[in-house]
């Protein structure tokens, strides 16, 4: 056998094992605590039961899927409409410095995310550099309430997320044939219509993947929800959390778990179904 | 070679070097050792130090943040031993002792129990101390910015409610905390079981939400001194580093009396390295030892000979050493068990409440 298969034995079969220990048996795991019944010293009984999805049907619990949905959907939009023209002008920007501006959008990961939303407290504080800053412009008299909002929280996430819908979409839009842009200018199209018939149908897949990359980690992320919102609002992944670590309910943290993946694969299988549909409709 | 075979080899592989990983503290375990697990951040680096260099013990140390992952770490490696000592909050000890996770204390290798406050020996959490002794504590209370509000008004934990409160109160992050004011003024126990109590306390705190601005319990003092809230609950090493930032920050501890929590060494029944870990307790409970915990940590010490040793300031100071009859009034956590999934329940209802 050459070296060459050898070692393609090897990696494939390393992340093979990889997957099945660290990522299947764990969730395994999961789906299996979820049919389980909590105990005191110990943290799981062999009780089966279905309760803990039956109680998932509270409405406070879709209260709180809901909040989380929508949270993450604004989010999704605000990146969705700063990031469009954001990543356009990258993209036809001469191609000598466009590596630079790419290099602009990717620094601030440089940085834990965790940082930056505390760097986000002290700008948004009551005493904060936002704050100062329009008191001493003379705009306003009082400070504004602007931490431990929504406001706050969807800020924090849009900030978080926009590289995430700025990369696929200068992928897209720089792969776009602008001869075909030409050709609907010169088939008469006003500028609205060429970007609403031509530009956004040939950049979709971008736009759906961004969106999909905003909106599913938007779901997740407790910890800008309780920094910026003063852990006011209660989204899946507090939920989540607190089953494990505070309220010893595995079998629930567990059944909120597995929900949540499923929504999030359906999600996914309708972004592959349309990407799909969105590279026929290119082909024809 | 077909593709099962190496599949397998290579899972063998994994698992032997895993396994050999798993080993590796059995084997270390023969020479003079000590694991401790504590809090992070809790514990002076000199201070480990100076034990290996009196005592010649090693001490390999890691922490956890979060009495449930200390928990459930302990439970993991309680076949084969992993800790030697541990230190969890008052009503963590009421469980692990109920789960026969602790070994009993020999007292006679600990002389230095002397030096211990009589006030915070002997409670329900772990009658007559058989298997725990305080590390630190603290009370909650009320901090006040008597710049904005006069800290005469604030007298009860009942004065949280007024309605000029309203988007400028900060609660602790922390369901037993906030749920223990409003049992408290019903004049139930804070660690109360009963379902019927616990909706009426959520009933309470329900008209208080609208008051709520923030909910934290990681650094309560920096949202006081950023000047985001004007009254909140806090616990009092958090209100005494407020106080010293900022003089205008009081402390009030209400008359219904505050909430106390009590962190403690115990000793797990899986510990291979019982004297070790008898010796270190006894260590930590050296006057200067302890002093010098307290102020690295900066929360409050047992430790009647220690808090004798610390500056004027901080010894008489009622912020960081509550009264006689701020102790006598308060009640300390202990383990509400069953009931636990019924607290968090309510807590995420009053969260999502508007």
């Amino acid at each position: 056998m050459s070296d060459h298969a050898l070692f393609k034995r090897v990696a494939i079969g390393t992340i093979a094992v990889w997957l099945l220990l660290f990522a299947f048996a764990p969730n395994l795991m999961v789906v299996i605590a979820s049919f389980l019944t909590r105990g005191e010293s110990e943290f799981l009984v062999w009780t089966p039961t279905t309760d803990a999805y039956a109680r998932m049907l509270d409405p406070l619990y879709l209260h709180v899927f809901w909040n989380s949905f929508y949270l993450s959907a604004m989010t999704t939009l605000l990146c969705l409409v700063i990031g469009y023209p954001f990543a356009y002008l990258i993209a036809r920007a001469n191609p000598a410095v466009r590596p630079y501006l790419l290099l602009l959008v990717i620094i601030p990961f440089w940085t834990s995310s965790l940082v930056r939303t505390y760097a986000m407290i002290v700008i948004l504080n009551t005493n904060g550099l936002l704050n100062t800053l329009l008191q001493s412009l003379g705009l306003i008299d009082e400070p504004l309430e602007l931490l431990y909002t929504d406001g706050a929280v969807i800020a924090g996430l849009v900030y978080t997320l926009l590289p995430f819908m700025v990369l696929p979409l200068y992928a897209a839009i720089e792969k776009l044939d602008w001869r075909l842009v030409e050709a609907a200018r010169d088939l008469g199209a006003r500028k609205v219509r060429t970007f609403a018939s031509v530009i956004i149908p040939l950049t979709s897949p971008g736009i759906v993947a961004g969106c999909m990359l905003v909106f599913l980690p938007g779901l997740g992320m407790f910890y800008v929800a309780d920094f910026l919102g003063g852990s006011k609002t209660t989204l899946i992944g507090n939920l989540i959390q607190r089953q494990f670590l505070s309220a010893r309910d595995w079998p629930f943290g567990s059944a909120a778990s597995v929900t949540l993946t499923i929504v999030m694969g359906l999600m996914i299988g309708l972004y592959l179904l349309a990407a799909k549909r969105a590279n026929a409709k290119v082909e024809v | 070679m077909n593709r099962l075979p190496t599949l397998a080899r290579l899972g063998a592989l994994l698992l032997a070097l895993l396994s050999s990983l798993a080993c590796a503290p059995a084997r270390a375990a023969d020479e003079r050792t000590l694991v401790l697990y504590n809090w992070a951040e809790y514990m002076p680096r000199p201070v480990l130090k100076q034990f290996t260099k009196e005592t010649g013990i090693k001490v390999r140390y890691s922490t956890y943040d979060n009495n449930e992952a200390m928990f459930a770490k302990l439970k993991a490696v309680e076949a084969s031993g992993g800790y030697d000592l541990v230190v969890p909050s008052s009503y963590y000890v009421t469980r692990m002792r109920a789960a026969g996770m602790l070994r009993p204390l020999d007292k006679d290798r600990l002389p230095n129990l002397k030096n211990l406050d009589p006030r915070l020996l002997d409670k329900p959490y772990d009658p007559g101390n058989a298997y725990s002794v305080p590390y630190l504590w603290g009370a909650s209370g009320i901090a006040v910015d008597s710049a904005r509000i006069d800290p005469a008004t604030v007298t009860s934990w009942a004065d949280l409610w007024k309605p000029e409160y309203r988007g400028r109160l900060m609660l602790l992050d922390d369901l037993r905390e906030v749920f223990g004011i409003a049992l408290k003024l019903d004049g139930r126990s804070i660690n109360s079981r009963d379902p019927d109590e616990i909706r009426a306390a959520y009933e309470k705190l329900l008209e208080l939400r609208p008051n709520v601005k923030v909910f934290n319990a990681e650094s309560p003092k920096s949202v006081l001194l950023s000047g985001e809230v004007r009254i909140g609950q806090i616990y009092n090493g958090e209100a005494w580093m407020a106080e010293q930032a900022n003089p205008k920050i009081r402390f009030v501890i209400p008359k219904e009396g505050p909430l106390l929590w009590v962190d403690n060494l115990v000793i797990p029944k899986s510990a291979r390295h019982v004297e070790e870990a008898h010796a270190f307790i006894d260590f930590v409970l050296r006057p200067e030892i302890a002093k010098q915990i307290a102020e690295e940590v900066g929360y409050t010490t047992p430790n009647l000979a220690a808090r004798a040793l610390l500056a004027k300031k901080v010894r008489d100071s009622r912020t960081a050493y509550p009264s006689d009859a701020d102790l006598e009034r308060g009640e300390f956590q202990t383990d509400v068990g069953d009931a636990l999934p019924l607290y968090e329940q309510y807590w995420s209802k009053l969260k999502a409440a508007r």
